[in-house]
């Protein structure tokens, strides 16, 4: 069947990869001697990932808190954002600048203030996932909104339509493919802005997210665990990303089918 | 002021280390004999060394950097490149793979790194008394360190070897546990919150700023690794142990000088480092002449180590479980010559 055969095509590539490679990595570890706690090898991650599957299902569960609310943040500011600046260019003008702040500072550097304006813990993580992850839907929802087909925009004010109606009808049905890559820029974006976050505004004891997790493994000198908890990490933000990727697609096929 | 290990980049920064190890092989490095077809050591002959630092250049690294402007390490014969440190950086790492000859970490570091097959060995003990504590308000009125556990807020990092000895030691209930960013800023607004701290770091801040810092010792609760231990790789030691015994002498005679007139050594500390001003200097090379000099260096020379402290440590850490059997004491350190 042709989809089993996508399927395969698409899955098999990437997977052979990376058994080789990390074939090669664990051969190469083993040969050259390399000590654990510099490299660790392939299995010895596996095994630390395995062992320590409480631990990283809970901290797993606190960053993703952390990053979906930070994601739902994003959305609902950003898009409302996008479209205020959609509305004037002067506004645009005006704003426009100060949402690239956002984009461009340190979250690093922020996160202290952070905690001390927020407290530890998920208010905190969440506006640092937040500040990390909003400029992208509010780039590409006002980029969306400002390439709608001219010629509909004169149709629509021919008809006389009202600014809302406007919108909602015409403005945010042609910007969905555009604000779909801001959204799926914005989903890997947030899981690192709550990691980053939890490096000092995380709770370290019972509900401690992937970030205090790295962090303490690489205290303890346990690299294994600390890629294992570091995968763990890119895995979060590849299935919000693949769940963002998934909605977009659909909502695609379903605004598509009603032209 | 941020202080110790505020590891923010320090998982980035070590994986980007990672790729030595891959990119040299990693084989075990056979060192071009120092100081050239020599041998001993000449002025001007040797190889440079570099001495890699945990931490910013404060008053806690005084001694090396006296040693390098009295000229002690030059009488030596050697010609040392002192890197001063900041957050995150991976000292163990870089002298197990030779990017640093020497480096300075806290002495269950260099069990951990043994335990998972590192071969680094302990030269010199700065610290004989750890100088870590946990700080809280003292109008909190609390007489025993188990106390900061039961109420209030109290940052830490959880990797820490001796927060997990604190855990397992004393039964915590109550107090909300949250990571420790480096500063006193949550200090400073909140009474009931408490934090990690390094006696000549955050309790002389705070201080300085009006609060009513107090701070209990970890090492009174009996917990105490020797501190800003000098390592170096143990094939080093094998192949060349006149140069390491020269910088371990050299750095003594550094220390012996900065205990008995910080003044010099902290004026240029001060040029190095601009998050402390010189009050700030004063104050914290006095808070550690206790913890640096002790009866048992009256006795074995500043820096000794002593094998059974060695092997307390061991002992806690397999009954912490941070590593899973005892390593062998005696290979993992030297402890200098008493002068």
């Amino acid at each position: 069947m042709g989809s089993t055969k996508r399927a395969f095509d698409t899955f098999i590539p990437p997977l052979l990869t990376l058994l080789l490679v990390g074939v090669v990595w664990e051969a190469a570890v083993r040969v050259l001697a390399v000590p654990a706690f510099l490299v660790p090898r392939p299995t010895a991650v596996l095994a630390a990932g395995w062992n320590e599957r409480v631990l990283l299902a809970s901290a797993v569960t606190t960053t993703a808190a952390g990053a979906l609310s930070g994601f739902a943040l994003s959305l609902i500011f950003g898009t409302v954002a996008g479209l205020f600046l959609s509305l004037s260019r002067t506004l645009e003008r005006a704003l426009y600048p100060y949402a690239l702040f956002l984009q461009t500072v340190p979250i690093v550097a922020v996160a202290p203030l952070l905690v001390l304006w927020f407290g530890p813990g998920l208010r905190a993580v969440s506006v640092s996932a937040f500040i990390v992850s909003v400029f992208p839907i509010i780039a590409n929802t006002l980029a969306g909104l400002r390439g709608v087909d001219a010629r509909l925009t004169d149709l629509f004010r021919l008809y006389g339509a009202n600014t809302a109606d406007s919108l909602l009808k015409l403005g945010l049905p042609s910007a969905v493919p555009s604000m779909a890559t801001g959204w799926r820029v914005a989903s890997g974006l947030a899981v690192i802005g709550a990691l980053v976050g939890e490096f000092v505004a995380g709770f370290s004891e019972g509900s401690a997210g992937l970030g205090i997790t790295v962090l303490a493994a690489y205290r303890q000198l346990r690299t294994d665990l600390l890629f294992a908890t570091v995968i763990l990490a890119s895995l979060l933000g590849l299935s919000l990303f693949a769940a963002v990727s998934l909605f977009s697609n659909r909502l695609l096929r379903r605004l598509r089918a009603r032209v | 002021m941020i202080h110790r290990s505020a590891s923010l980049v320090a998982g980035c920064r070590w994986l980007s280390l990672l790729a030595l190890p891959l990119a040299f092989g990693c084989h075990k490095k056979t060192e071009p004999a120092p100081g050239g077809p020599g041998a001993t050591p000449a002025a001007g002959a040797a190889a440079p060394i570099t001495l890699a630092l945990n931490w910013l250049p404060e008053p806690e690294f005084g001694g090396f950097y006296a040693a390098r402007e009295d000229g002690a390490y030059k009488r030596a014969g050697l010609d040392v490149h002192v890197q001063g440190g900041g957050a995150g950086v991976p000292v163990v790492q870089m002298v197990a793979t030779g990017r640093a000859d020497f480096g300075t970490v806290t002495a269950d570091e260099l069990v951990l790194a043994r335990a998972r097959g590192g071969d680094v060995v302990a030269v010199f003990a700065t610290f004989q008394t750890a100088p870590h504590g946990i700080m809280v308000h003292s109008s909190r009125g609390l007489t025993r360190i188990e106390q900061a556990f039961d109420s209030g807020t109290l940052a830490l990092e959880t990797g820490l070897p001796y927060i997990a000895y604190l855990r397992q030691k004393f039964h915590w209930s109550g107090a909300k546990i949250v990571a420790y960013d480096g500063g006193i800023a949550h200090f400073l607004t909140d009474p009931m919150f408490g934090q990690q701290c390094y006696i000549t770091s955050e309790p002389i801040l705070a201080r300085q700023k009006g609060s009513d810092p107090q701070v209990f010792l970890i090492a009174d609760a009996g917990f105490n690794p020797y501190t800003t231990v000098v390592i170096t790789r143990g094939e080093l030691v094998k192949q060349n142990p006149d140069r390491v015994r020269a910088f371990v002498a050299a750095t003594a005679a550094g220390w012996r000088d900065y205990l008995d007139d910080p003044g010099p050594t902290n004026k240029m500390l001060g040029t190095l480092n601009h998050a402390m001003d010189a009050p700030t200097l004063v104050a914290a090379a006095k808070a550690q002449l206790p913890l640096i000099e002790t009866a048992e260096t009256k006795r074995l020379g500043l820096g000794a180590m002593t094998r059974a402290r060695w092997q307390t440590l061991v002992e806690q850490l397999v009954s912490l479980k941070l590593i899973d059997h005892a390593i062998d004491v005696d290979t993992a350190f030297v402890s200098p010559e008493a002068r």
